[in-house]
């Protein structure tokens, strides 16, 4: 089974993309910062990330930036999931490594297709 | 809603688009009209059918019938189709083609996705054999309110998330202040939109090389079907190529329209069928 980890400070987002996320066969843990996901990818590194932008302690960027530098930190597929929606973000996010992005509010099928368009299903 | 309006609805689509309104999805009814019957002030659709009995009218009622008809569609929501037209069957239309020029008519095309996804596609297609050639992709729907959406070019946040990777939004799309995204211009002008009903005439079109019809023809009556599809493959070109989807079952519907050996998934107009000359 595949495992992905989603990296949000909400917790309501965390469940709700969990559960989303779980019906598509995945295995799922959490994070509520960039810290705490990176210490968590080198303990074991997930296939894919679900990352919010902005956190506390370490907002997602930095997160990324820093998850490529690490020793197999290109293989998860990242993708960001943000309230920051317009095209600057989004180009800078795919800049820094990011393989897809999910703009919030997303639904279920949103995340079907983003996760198809990445070969992850 | 009472079973009359329901009947009386039901027939007033049939009439106008050919659609057999089931009686147990009497919902889709009641959500697809609530838009209308708001903007009227109707409290129920028995009110609307009270008033389209009292007052005859047939623009409203044309309106009416194409608000009923289904509008799902999404991005590369039938991709391999997509992949196919541009791979294959434009290649292979383009190598008996004098002029250069191809036409392709997506019919039923509710708001507009399915001939951007195919104007993105040969966008990206740089190394084709179809670099150079002069393609024309017309999109027809019934709908005025639907056509509005498809010529303006202009999605929600949802919409752009299904069926499209970030890469291609972001390499077509532009961010508007309302949030939607609006494709970009050089797209926009690669498509055309025309009001068509599928169950007339369409001649006025002139002909085609491809046909893309996909989950448009299932909700009509067999009769309605057969009278659609009749009048798309009087518009097909010989050895044009016709894609439907499975639940539209055109199999012996048309005389003369034949599953495609070479392409799975299409019908064919066999090219010794003198009937349709060249566009």
């Amino acid at each position: 089974m595949k495992h992905c980890l989603i990296v949000d400070d909400s917790r309501v987002v965390r469940t709700v993309a969990g559960r989303i996320i779980k019906d598509l066969s995945f295995e799922v843990s959490e994070a509520g910062d960039g810290a705490q996901a990176l210490s968590q990818c080198r303990e074991k590194m997930p296939d894919a990330i679900l990352l919010d932008w902005n956190m506390p302690v370490m907002n997602g960027l930095d997160f990324l930036r820093a998850l490529r530098r690490e020793e197999n930190g290109k293989d998860p597929v990242v993708m960001f999931c943000t309230n920051e929606n317009d095209a600057e973000h989004i180009a800078e996010a795919i800049r820094s490594g990011a393989n897809e992005y999910i703009m919030k509010p997303f639904d279920a099928d949103i995340v079907e297709s983003k996760f198809s368009e990445v070969g992850l299903i | 809603m009472q079973d009359t309006t329901f009947n009386e609805i039901a027939d007033l689509a049939l009439r106008h688009t050919g659609q057999a309104l089931k009686a147990s999805k009497s919902y889709l009814m009641e959500a697809r009209l609530s838009a209308i019957n708001r903007r009227e002030s109707f409290a129920t659709l028995d009110d609307l059918a009270h008033c389209l009995k009292a007052r005859p009218n047939p623009r409203f009622e044309a309106e009416i019938a194409a608000a009923l008809t289904g509008k799902l569609t999404r991005f590369f929501g039938d991709r391999e189709i997509i992949d196919r037209i541009v791979t294959h069957a434009l290649p292979e239309r383009l190598k008996n083609s004098t002029t250069g020029r191809l036409r392709v008519w997506c019919a039923g095309v509710s708001t507009g996705q399915e001939a951007y996804s195919l104007a993105m596609a040969l966008a990206d297609a740089k190394d084709s054999p179809l670099r150079g050639a002069e393609i024309e992709i017309i999109g027809t729907d019934i709908s005025t309110d639907c056509l509005e959406t498809a010529t303006h070019g202009s999605y929600g946040h949802f919409d752009v998330q299904k069926g499209l990777s970030i890469e291609r939004l972001l390499a077509n799309f532009s961010r508007q202040e309302t949030g939607n995204w609006q494709i970009n211009e050089d797209l926009r002008n690669a498509v055309g939109f025309r009001r068509h009903n599928l169950i007339e005439d369409a001649s006025s079109l002139g002909h085609f090389d491809i046909i893309i019809c996909r989950n448009v023809l299932s909700d009509m009556t067999k009769g309605m079907r057969a009278k659609a599809a009749k009048h798309m493959s009087d518009q097909l070109l010989p050895g044009g190529l016709m894609f439907s989807a499975t639940t539209e079952d055109l199999n012996g519907v048309v005389e003369g329209l034949n599953p495609s050996r070479a392409v799975r998934g299409a019908f064919t107009r066999n090219r010794n069928d003198g009937a349709v000359a060249a566009a």
